[in-house]
């Protein structure tokens, strides 16, 4: 340890001050060496010296005050300088490849151990010329290897990425106590930069550095591997509307094998693809059409099947996310006469920004039109039956029949694809009144066998007060549950006007026809039934047949009540629609993720909500839930052998909050796909308890109160996506020559050098280390003040004495 | 929506593109007449659940037991069914004051809706308090005036207001046929403090309500002292409709059934132009803006074009 000791300036005047303060110090030495040499006789020459040691003194007080003058005394160490190894330790150096088509392939992380071992020696003599060797591993980040592992290497090559730049930047950041970086080391395979942008930065880094960068490629030009490079699609889609996927295919060493490219949706395979792998290195476009046929959140996959002698799989698929949202939902509205019911519900559907309505009404009858002025210019069309009930009846979501008498329009012959559109998932309503259930247009076999009630037999409209009763089912159901809430049920809400006696369907026990709103007189003569509301899901498709045509009596009176600030009528029908439809927001309870996408290692937020039959907040509701891998993505969550879904990672069960809320922080998941599952107990008394969880994501399965999400883990970047080494190789190379060091080829041979391209010392200071520091300032002190005083005030007394002021 | 061929409809109905009309129904209930070739063959029977115990099937011939279907094909109707036919009241609001100035005039409205559209309104319009609960029987509401509108009673503005917020239509009608400012002076001032969020403003030529039925270019009355008619709109739904020519009073007659006033200047035919601009006004009353569905507006142009 030696001290060093320097003199430091605390400011540093402008350079226009500093030349006025040079030239007068110029200028004062100068007169005081004239002084000195042309001295007046008489002047003894000690005097003449003191008046000069006093100007230089003076001068010099004035300098440490002027720039504030330090004293720095050092304690300071020689010390070596260092060398940081740098080993790639992603996943792409797991991978094999071979100098060519005929030797058997070797992981990359194997030939940089070789080459670490075969370079004993030139470490042991990089020691021996004072080098501290710093081995460190890096892939996202970097960490020092200790021990044995820095001896050997050894370990698992498997992280998500290679930031070489990131790693090297650590390297810029300066650090006192070690000793000066003198040059770096890089192993790798190169796949250090994914784009030009990265590619950019790895050079700045590097070049700030400032030192040598000595690689070793340990790559090799041969690799067999097909991977999906690159998946472009939209995060969201409209059902029944195409959609179009799109995926970069890109393999080595399988050019012209034949393959077919899969789609899946939540693991089931949508579409396939066929293609014939590309020459190395060439990027195969393979595009999937598909109209997703119902609204919900899935995780798609496009995947390439593992190819024979193929480096890995693990590159061989790409998940995504795609929310089917519905487009705007399509409802035909059709009339037979105008009333104040068809204003209300017309009214109601085009306030929906959502709904695109189309309606025809039928404004006048035969009778009219013969009485009617031939020259009266009228604003009506035709009534396009055809195109309506046989061209475009698929493209409705909801077909409302308001009143409508099928006979004498023509639409009695259409039952038939009327009913079937239901049946291949399509929305029925048929709304009753005085000419609905009275020409026997719905009793044809083709559509009766499918309507909750029996429509066989004429139902002329009986006028009457009625207030229906609300059914055990229907305090369940979507559409009339806020009529339990509402505790006075009907006898709050205006009467209804008139009612069709149509009774339930006595065979609707194969398509669940439900009676909601019953008569309240009861059964009929027959002992059947009397529903007001009734529905029924004939195959894919769900029907509700109201038996009056004054609902509109909800919407307008004297005394309406509102509940949860909304009119009866809205509670009634905007039910009916979102159940029609399938609506996943009719459900009460919602389940969100806040992301869709998450980084392996992020948490995932899930956030229940619970609802009321009115849809607002419930609180206090008890929730079960459940979280299961969706066997897709990741080879470890694979189904059972017997095909059983394994079983949840996490279950358990939340109460909602005063807001009708539950929240739940998932962490540490591994990669890979997941559903979210939820189920807000169901009403006491129904009978059934809570089943077995059912994790099937198929959004149909799930029932009124089950919801489910979906969401994917996935590695940070997308490391296995390039695995040819071919530009790893030139990118090493020419970081090596950028930087000075040298560029080494393991399947070349090359070895580590026994003289390693290092910086050069600078100056005095390369080598030694700081061990401690006092810094004395010189101008601050009343000793400066005193010095500055005695030496001016000096020279002025002395100079006085010999008669020179 | 794909553009259609229009023939088949044409040779149906035999009236071309002028009516929605059941005689389309002629047709096929000759067709679908049993042992006839009506029913459509072309698509898939539907399935249906093999026959056994309990088990629904739709062909069993009990379940095709049914009534058949008594059709009049002259009228479109059906013989021999009470069909309890749902009517629609146009209920005229009573006040102190000159509250019926032209007596009949929704009774007559009443009957021509009847004779021209499938609107049933009832043969005897009621007649309504504001403050009675009977206000809210039905969401149209017809006020007649002349010289002014005297204040409501206690609870009646509110009621009214009210009336319109949950979608009810206030057809006023100035009887002095534009002669007097005085009632449409007053009803301006009862809507401003009714629906104060929304002002009286004239009903622009491309409104629906000129086309809910007919094509009417003008709101004809008694008199057509103005071209148009002023309304209270919100959410693009008319509130109230203030009609200054008299619209009852060339609706009104007398008890042998003849015109009890005389339209200026314009006449009988000025007189059907009022009933037809009456029938829209109840077209829009009940089917709102349903003759602005883009369906109806394109084939619309397309029928002006062929002409």
């Amino acid at each position: 340890m030696s001290e060093r000791i320097s003199l430091a300036a605390g400011y540093v005047p402008d350079p226009l001050l500093v030349s006025v303060l040079a030239c007068a110090l110029i200028l004062a030495v100068g007169e005081g060496l004239t002084a000195f040499r042309r001295r007046r006789p008489g002047v003894p020459r000690r005097i003449a010296a003191g008046l000069l040691a006093l100007r230089l003194l003076a001068l010099a007080s004035l300098l440490a005050v002027a720039f504030e003058l330090t004293l720095r005394i050092e304690q300071v160490t020689a010390s070596g300088r260092r060398l940081v190894v740098l080993v790639d330790r992603s996943a792409s150096m797991a991978l094999p490849d071979a100098p060519d088509e005929d030797t058997a392939p070797t992981t990359r992380h194997a030939r940089a151990i070789t080459a670490w071992q075969d370079g004993a020696d030139a470490r042991v003599g990089w020691r021996d010329d004072g080098l501290v060797v710093d081995v460190r591993g890096f892939h996202l980040h970097s960490q020092p290897f200790t021990g044995a592992l820095a001896d050997t290497l050894e370990g698992q090559s498997d992280g998500a990425g290679s930031d070489l730049a990131r790693a090297l930047s650590e390297l810029t950041q300066p650090e006192p106590d070690r000793a000066p970086l003198a040059g770096v080391v890089v192993i790798s395979d190169g796949l250090v930069a994914a784009d030009a942008a990265t590619e950019g930065r790895l050079d700045t880094v590097a070049a700030s550095l400032g030192v040598p960068i000595t690689t070793l490629f340990v790559g090799a030009p041969f690799i067999r591997d097909a991977s999906v490079a690159e998946v472009r699609a939209g995060e969201f889609a409209f059902v029944e509307n195409v959609t179009e996927f799109e995926a970069t295919i890109v393999a080595h060493g399988l050019a012209g094998a034949a393959t077919e490219v899969q789609l899946r949706r939540n693991g089931e395979v949508v579409a396939t693809e066929r293609l014939r792998l590309p020459a190395d290195g060439l990027p195969a476009v393979v595009r999937f059409e598909v109209a997703p046929d119902r609204v919900g959140q899935f995780v798609y996959e496009i995947a390439v099947p593992p190819q024979p002698g193929e480096a890995t799989s693990a590159n061989n698929t790409r998940a995504f996310v795609v929310k089917v949202l519905r487009d705007k939902v399509r409802v035909l509205h059709v009339a037979g006469r105008p009333d104040w019911d068809v204003r209300a519900l017309r009214t109601l559907l085009r306030r929906d920004p959502n709904v695109e309505l189309l309606s025809y009404y039928i404004l006048r009858g035969l009778d009219d039109i013969t009485r009617e002025d031939d020259t009266a210019p009228l604003s009506l069309i035709p009534f396009p039956t055809d195109e309506l009930f046989e061209e475009e009846l698929g493209s409705f979501d909801l077909v409302i029949l308001h009143n409508f008498d099928a006979v004498p329009h023509q639409v009695e012959q259409y039952l038939d694809n009327i009913a079937r559109y239901v049946e291949e998932g399509g929305a029925l309503v048929l709304i009753g009144g005085d000419l609905a259930f009275t020409d026997l247009g719905y009793g044809l076999p083709e559509l009766a066998g499918l309507l909750p009630v029996d429509t066989r037999r004429r139902s002329p409209l009986e006028h009457g007060a009625v207030r229906p009763i609300l059914t055990e089912a229907g305090r369940r159901h979507p559409i009339t549950a806020w009529l339990s809430a509402a505790h006075e049920g009907w006898s709050q809400l205006p009467p209804l006007d008139d009612h069709n006696p149509l009774p339930l369907n006595p065979r609707g026990d194969r398509i669940g026809a439900t009676s909601l709103l019953v008569h309240p007189d009861g059964a009929d003569e027959e002992g059947r039934e009397r529903p007001i509301l009734a529905v029924a899901e004939p195959g894919r498709g769900r029907i509700m047949v109201l038996a009056t045509g004054s609902t509109w009596r909800l919407g307008f009176a004297p005394d309406l009540p509102l509940i949860d600030g909304a009119r009866p009528y809205d509670l009634l029908w905007l039910g009916a629609v979102r159940w029609l439809l399938r609506d996943d927001t009719s459900g009460r309870l919602t389940l969100e993720t806040d992301r869709p996408r998450y980084l392996v290692g992020e948490t995932v937020e899930l956030l229940a909500t619970t609802w009321s039959a009115s849809y607002a907040p419930e609180p206090g509701i008890a929730v079960d839930w459940a979280l299961r891998p969706l066997a897709t993505m990741n080879p470890s969550q694979a189904p059972a052998p017997d095909g059983a879904a394994p079983k949840p990672l996490l279950e358990g069960q939340w109460t909602t909050d005063g807001l009708g809320r539950a929240r739940h922080t998932l962490e540490a998941l591994e990669v890979g796909a997941y559903v979210a599952w939820a189920r807000r107990e169901l009403a006491a008394g129904d009978g059934t308890g809570l089943a077995e969880p059912n994790l099937d994501p198929d959004v149909d399965a799930m029932g009124q109160h089950e919801v489910r999400r979906v969401f994917i883990v996935e590695p940070p970047g997308r490391e296995l996506s390039r695995v040819d080494a071919d530009p790893g190789l030139a990118r090493l190379a020419r970081l090596a020559e950028a930087t000075g060091g040298e560029a080494l080829v393991a399947i070349e041979g090359d070895t580590l050098p026994r003289r390693i391209a290092l910086r050069e010392p600078e100056d005095g200071r390369n080598g030694l280390r700081v061990d401690a520091r006092r810094d004395v300032p010189l101008w601050n002190g009343w000793m400066a003040l005193l010095l500055l005083l005695a030496s001016f005030g000096g020279e002025w007394l002395l100079r006085r004495r010999q008669g020179e002021v | 929506m794909r553009p259609v061929d229009l023939t088949r409809r044409t040779l149906l109905t035999g009236l071309g593109a002028a009516a929605l009309v059941p005689v389309a129904g002629l047709a096929r209930s000759v067709a679908s007449a049993p042992g006839g070739s009506g029913s459509r063959a072309s698509f898939d029977p539907i399935p249906a659940a093999p026959p056994g115990p309990g088990v629904f099937d739709p062909t069993t011939p009990d379940w095709d037991d049914h009534d058949p279907a008594p059709f009049d094909p002259f009228t479109g109707n059906l013989h021999g069914v009470d069909s309890s036919t749902i009517t629609i009241d146009l209920p005229q609001l009573r006040y102190e004051g000159n509250w019926n100035p032209r007596p009949g005039a929704m009774r007559v409205l009443a009957r021509e809706l009847r004779l021209r559209t499938r609107l049933e309104p009832a043969l005897e319009p009621g007649e309504v308090a504001a403050d009675a609960d009977a206000l809210f029987s039905t969401p149209f509401l017809y006020v007649a005036g002349e010289g002014e509108l005297p204040p409501l009673p206690p609870g009646g503005e509110e009621a009214l207001r009210r009336f319109i917020d949950l979608g009810g239509l206030i057809l006023f009608d100035a009887a002095d046929g534009g002669t007097d400012p005085g009632f449409v002076r007053d009803v301006k001032a009862l809507l401003q403090r009714i629906a104060p969020a929304s002002e009286v403003a004239p009903v622009g030529r491309d409104h629906v309500l000129y086309r809910s039925f007919y094509l009417v270019d003008a709101p004809m009355g008694r008199t057509r002292t103005h071209d148009h008619v002023l309304g209270v709109q919100d959410e693009g739904r008319l509130r109230a409709l203030v009609m200054r020519n008299d619209l009852g009073g060339a609706l009104a007659e007398t008890n042998d059934g003849l015109p009890a006033y005389p339209c200026t200047p314009g006449g009988n035919v000025q007189r059907e132009w009022a009933v037809r601009f009456g029938v829209n006004v109840l077209l829009y009353a009940t089917c709102t803006d349903y003759k602005a569905d883009r369906a109806h507006v394109e084939t619309l142009l397309r029928s002006r074009r062929w002409r």
